[in-house]
């Protein structure tokens, strides 16, 4: 479709949207009454950007208001919900998050789009080595799965290993994961297995999600070497709802899913919308569809910019450069100057000697910032920790342009983690 | 492309069925096995709505 046509399309659901809050959320009257706003005012798609947006922590608030446990964001009677979720809670307080049966067919329309994209078909046997617990995104996968008529297995309560051993047992042909656990099963699977992955097993496609780490081109080829499996990325969110997806093509970055979600972004400094390609800005996101509590302009936090070109692919939604390159609350000033902590991932994954762990840690030494990076290196490079350290300093230098305390640990010391991984841990606030 | 035609007639044969589902629902008196299967489809009757009957609104 048309990016012309597209946009009249979106203004026409992002008014019913608003205007579906509006009308059943007191949270959202309120906040549009006070904003000097009625669902009526929006007539061009330059006008949604007078819509006020939400923030995370005015969830938290919500939610401690009636009906409980949701507040008064809920836009239907509470025995209207079905299903509950909630954030991982990696910035504070975690969010509730209601769902109805039509919200719930909508999660897994959502995912179908993602994994048709990606290359699912109905001969897919896909395994999910996920604990099957309050947190949204492999249940959503695993329902996408089975309405794309692949036959899902899940693998909830099994360890580490009998995951494994099943995948190879069952000879999966895809499977979901976090990137840091897709690269923790494959160094368990080799290191108390015997197994390599790319061999020994039949996966071919993994659709990562909760980490940044498969748009990040040294994570993914870690996992895609590791595996013998073209690795895929999807960007989503609990309170947003799976709003974007690599295709095969993989032109270097996912595309928005523009039928179910308005994406703007947003100048940081200015909070102009951007719609040039080239530009980064934050990420503001709508849900078009989603009844119990409607996502309308939440602002996610996320970075990215347009990209220039359309995709090879031939989809005519628009697709992100690069991926979500950081979140706005992530980019912390350390010694000065602006750090992603994504920036040190990228350089960690690049040295084929260090493993998959690593651990960052700012600290404040009187006035000053101290930053310290533990990594391990891989038992094939024990014997070149000089070597490998004075390049890491290097690439660290030019990536980050800080200077770190190096802490080389042995091999399999640091912690795993087998969902989202805690790396960062910013203490300055301590002190 | 798929055109026009293709689509309102997609549509029609949608409003048909969420036209049916909510029927069965009135039919029913509280039938719970009817109530929440008509349910289930009305919600599947969204999707399709999403896919196909919100795209005519912008076709000329």
């Amino acid at each position: 479709m048309p990016l012309e046509k597209l946009k009249a399309l979106q203004l026409i659901k992002f008014k019913k949207i608003v205007q579906w809050a509006y009308d059943h959320s007191r949270f959202h009257r309120q906040l549009y009454t006070e904003a000097g706003l009625e669902p009526g005012d929006i007539k061009t798609f330059e006008d949604i950007a007078k819509v006020p947006k939400v923030e995370k922590a005015m969830m938290r608030d919500i939610q401690r208001k009636d009906p409980f446990p949701y507040g008064d964001a809920l836009c239907v009677p509470l025995e209207k919900v079905t299903e509950f979720h909630q954030t991982s809670g990696t910035t504070g307080q975690a969010v509730y998050q209601p769902d109805t049966w039509q919200d719930w067919e909508w999660w897994s329309e959502a995912w179908s789009y993602i994994m048709y994209a990606q290359g699912f078909r109905d001969t897919d046997r896909i395994f999910i080595p996920f604990g099957y617990n309050i947190f949204v995104a492999y249940w959503a996968g695993h329902y996408g799965g089975e309405k794309m008529g692949c036959e899902v297995v899940p693998g909830g309560v099994l360890d580490t290993k009998a995951r494994i051993l099943k995948m190879q047992e069952l000879k999966a042909t895809a499977m979901m994961a976090t990137p840091t656990y897709v690269l923790g099963m494959a160094d368990v699977a080799r290191r108390e297995l015997g197994l390599d992955p790319a061999k020994d097993l039949n996966i071919s496609k993994i659709l990562c999600a909760g980490e940044p780490g498969a748009s990040l081109p040294a994570t993914k080829k870690r996992m895609e070497e590791a595996w013998g499996a073209k690795v895929y990325d999807h960007v989503g969110a609990t309170e947003i709802g799976a709003w974007a997806y690599e295709c095969t093509v993989q032109p270097g970055g996912p595309h928005v899913n523009e039928a179910l979600f308005l994406v703007e972004i947003e100048d940081i400094e200015t909070g102009e919308i951007i719609t040039e390609p080239g530009r980064q800005g934050k990420l503001i996101i709508t849900a078009f569809d989603r009844e119990a509590q409607p996502c309308v302009r939440f602002d996610s936090k996320d970075i990215a910019e347009w990209a220039a070109e359309p995709c090879p692919c031939g989809r005519t939604f628009r697709w992100i450069q690069g991926g979500v390159v950081g979140r706005a609350d992530d980019i912390t000033k350390v010694k000065g100057v602006l750090l992603a902590p994504s920036a040190i991932e990228e350089v960690v994954r690049s040295f084929p000697e260090l493993s998959d762990e690593f651990e960052v840690i700012v600290t404040k030494k009187g006035d000053v910032d101290d930053i310290t990076l533990k990594v391990e290196l891989v038992p094939e490079a024990a014997d070149r920790k000089e070597e490998v350290e004075a390049r890491l300093v290097d690439q660290l230098r030019l990536k980050t342009n800080l200077r770190y305390n190096l802490e080389f640990h042995a091999y399999n010391t640091l912690p795993r983690y087998l969902i989202k991984a805690r790396r960062f841990k910013d203490l300055r606030k301590r002190h | 492309m798929v055109d026009k035609d293709l689509v309102a007639k997609m549509d029609e044969k949608i409003q048909a069925i969420k036209k049916a589902a909510l029927e069965l629902k009135e039919l029913s008196g509280g039938i719970q096995a009817v109530d929440r299967n008509a349910d289930r489809i009305l919600a599947s009757v969204k999707m399709l709505e999403i896919n196909v009957s919100d795209v005519i609104e912008i076709w000329e």
